[in-house]
């Protein structure tokens, strides 16, 4: 990618970012807050080794679910409201090339949720020290699997609201996410359903994100031990799964008439 | 029209054969034509008024060579190069119709945005962003939230964003849309002022008042196809169509009297507007005179461009064409 071009990808991610600060959508940090202070406060009452685990897995929860709430929400909107308000008219008449703007809106979303994973965890960490626990560095491998896991779904977001309005859009992404959560339950299929097709079971649960793959939570919460090769083993997966799905959301956006 | 608009350089505009059928329905198989083998020149230097009804494919038009829909045949180069190369988007300034930016922006901020994507160093959008707040009268209000303006401060911030890379063709859909007077004597100055400077205007417009006031040539465009396009002196003759008398001291019965040699009459308070052809003149005027009356002013009048209008496109006023004078 040329200079040029990286420069109006950066200059799309760069608003894109802006707009989700002034639409206020950090303020799901105040929740975070409130319910990390909460936990805190009540987990005083219980046994040191079990508060820890329950601050730790509350903490990591509502972490992944207010990310998946922003991608799911801000990203269906990214593009099909821009469609829908027509406001990429002017913009793409520059020399801005729809892959970038597709590309821009992608790292700006990004962007937004590093920030607020990085300020949920700097509150996770604040709330196990203000209490008297151990901030456990561990705790990192649960959290970098999260942040790649909400990548994904604002790919996802990002393709189905190249395709369609932005309620269908929620509608799809939110559909893709449970099911990538039971995605086992897919696996398992013809224990239900023996009738399925085992080729048709099989094409299912490889093209579905398997969301399973990036929860590391209990394991980290209860001191397991998580690889490196693990982490190595959930980039590469986030990483192509990803990469197919902007892929796809590229060629259907080029394609799309903006009347 | 000067030598480049005589055609003695390359055009700035070129379209041949564009045609353009939006489908409809579950399976796609309604269509509606929206262009039928549309041929267009813009020379450079030119101010080109691009006129027609409602559905008349205008802004059809004018989403094709931007690449916002696609055409189903037919070509088109803009300074020289195809539609699928983006060299020449360095070039050319876009208003759409009925534009909307980011209201969580501020006119300045979306200024600054719209440059970054030409390339433009920080302080040369600074300086570009408040020359053009300046032009187009928003100065003071280049830090207000732009979900704070209104629907004609709004066209504003359009035209001066399809200006910021300081384009040799701008590309105006509807730029008068939403404007109060002194907008549209605004935005008619900065279209002259282009043209001042040696750029070249494609605008599309239903006030026809400002296409007369301003374009070297108009292309009339009906159902898809272009009607008619040249100067205005070729499409609507020099020849003086009527002539108007504006007269006072006359009662109901003198004018009554005078009917036989006028085509409309118009009272207008204690004074009339009265219209004649130029054959008739001189008879009226002695009426006038001999009915006790007052001649106050006599004035030619041409055809204008409604008339012609409103001609060529048969009467179908449904079609929202806007009469404004």
């Amino acid at each position: 990618m040329g200079a040029g071009r990286l420069a109006r990808v950066w200059a799309v991610a760069a608003n894109t970012f802006r707009e989700t600060v002034r639409e206020r959508v950090l303020y799901n940090l105040v929740f975070f807050a409130i319910i990390m202070t909460l936990a805190g406060l009540l987990m005083g009452q219980l046994s040191i080794r079990q508060d820890e685990k329950i601050i730790k897995d509350i903490g990591l929860a509502s972490m992944e679910l207010f990310g998946t709430l922003i991608a799911i929400f801000i990203g269906v909107g990214l593009v099909a409201k821009e469609i829908e308000r027509r406001s990429l008219h002017p913009l793409l008449a520059k020399p801005l090339g729809r892959d970038e703007f597709f590309l821009g809106k992608f790292a700006g979303l990004s962007f937004t949720l590093l920030v607020n994973v990085l300020v949920m965890a700097a509150g996770l960490a604040l709330t196990l020290a203000g209490t008297g626990r151990r901030v456990d560095p561990h705790l990192l491998k649960a959290i970098y699997p999260i942040y790649l896991g909400l990548l994904l779904v604002v790919a996802l977001a990002l393709l189905f609201s190249t395709l369609t309005s932005s309620a269908l859009a929620a509608v799809f992404t939110v559909g893709m996410v449970v099911a990538g959560r039971f995605s086992d339950v897919v696996r398992n299929m013809r224990e239900v359903a023996p009738g399925a097709p085992a080729w048709l079971v099989q094409l299912l649960y490889y093209a579905l994100p398997n969301f399973r793959n990036f929860d590391f939570k209990d394991r980290v919460a209860y001191g397991d031990p998580v690889p490196l090769a693990a982490m190595g083993t959930v980039t590469a997966y986030a990483a192509v799964y990803a990469a197919v799905v902007l892929l796809i959301g590229m060629s259907t956006f080029r394609s799309r008439e903006l009347s | 029209m000067s030598a480049a608009a005589a055609g003695t350089t390359a055009p700035a505009l070129d379209v041949r054969g564009l045609t353009k059928t939006y489908r409809t329905g579950l399976f796609r198989r309604t269509g509606r034509a929206a262009l039928k083998g549309l041929d267009l020149t813009v020379h450079p230097g030119e101010i080109l008024g691009y006129l027609g009804p409602n559905g008349s494919g205008k802004t059809t038009t004018l989403k094709i060579l931007m690449g916002l829909v696609f055409p189903d045949s037919g070509t088109a180069t803009i300074l020289g190069a195809g539609l699928r190369e983006s060299r020449w988007r360095h070039r050319v300034g876009y208003l759409p119709e009925q534009p909307y930016f980011y209201d969580y922006l501020s006119a300045g901020e979306y200024l600054d945005y719209a440059g970054r994507l030409f390339g433009m160093t920080a302080a040369a959008r600074r300086d570009r962003a408040g020359h053009l707040l300046e032009l187009v009268g928003l100065r003071r209000s280049a830090g207000v939230p732009l979900r704070r303006f209104s629907k004609g401060m709004m066209q504003r911030v359009g035209i001066a964003q399809a200006l910021i890379n300081d384009p040799e063709l701008v590309i105006l859909d509807e730029p008068m849309s939403g404007l109060d007077p002194i907008g549209r004597r605004l935005v008619r100055d900065i279209i002259l002022g282009l043209k001042g400077q040696g750029k070249t205007v494609l605008f599309s417009t239903h006030i026809l008042s400002d296409a007369e006031a301003l374009c070297d040539r108009v292309a009339l465009l009906r159902g898809g196809e272009l009607v008619r396009v040249g100067d205005l002196a070729g499409i609507l003759g020099t020849d003086v169509s009527h002539m108007e008398i504006l007269v006072a001291g006359l009662g109901r019965e003198a004018v009554d009297r005078l009917a036989p040699a006028l085509r409309a009459t118009h009272a207008l308070g204690e004074r009339w507007r009265l219209e004649a052809g130029e054959e008739s003149l001189g008879k009226i005027v002695k009426g006038v005179e001999e009915a006790g009356g007052r001649v106050l002013s006599i004035q030619p009048v041409r055809r204008s461009l409604e008339d012609y209008f409103i001609k060529e496109m048969g009467e179908r006023t449904e079609d929202g064409w806007e009469r404004e004078g």
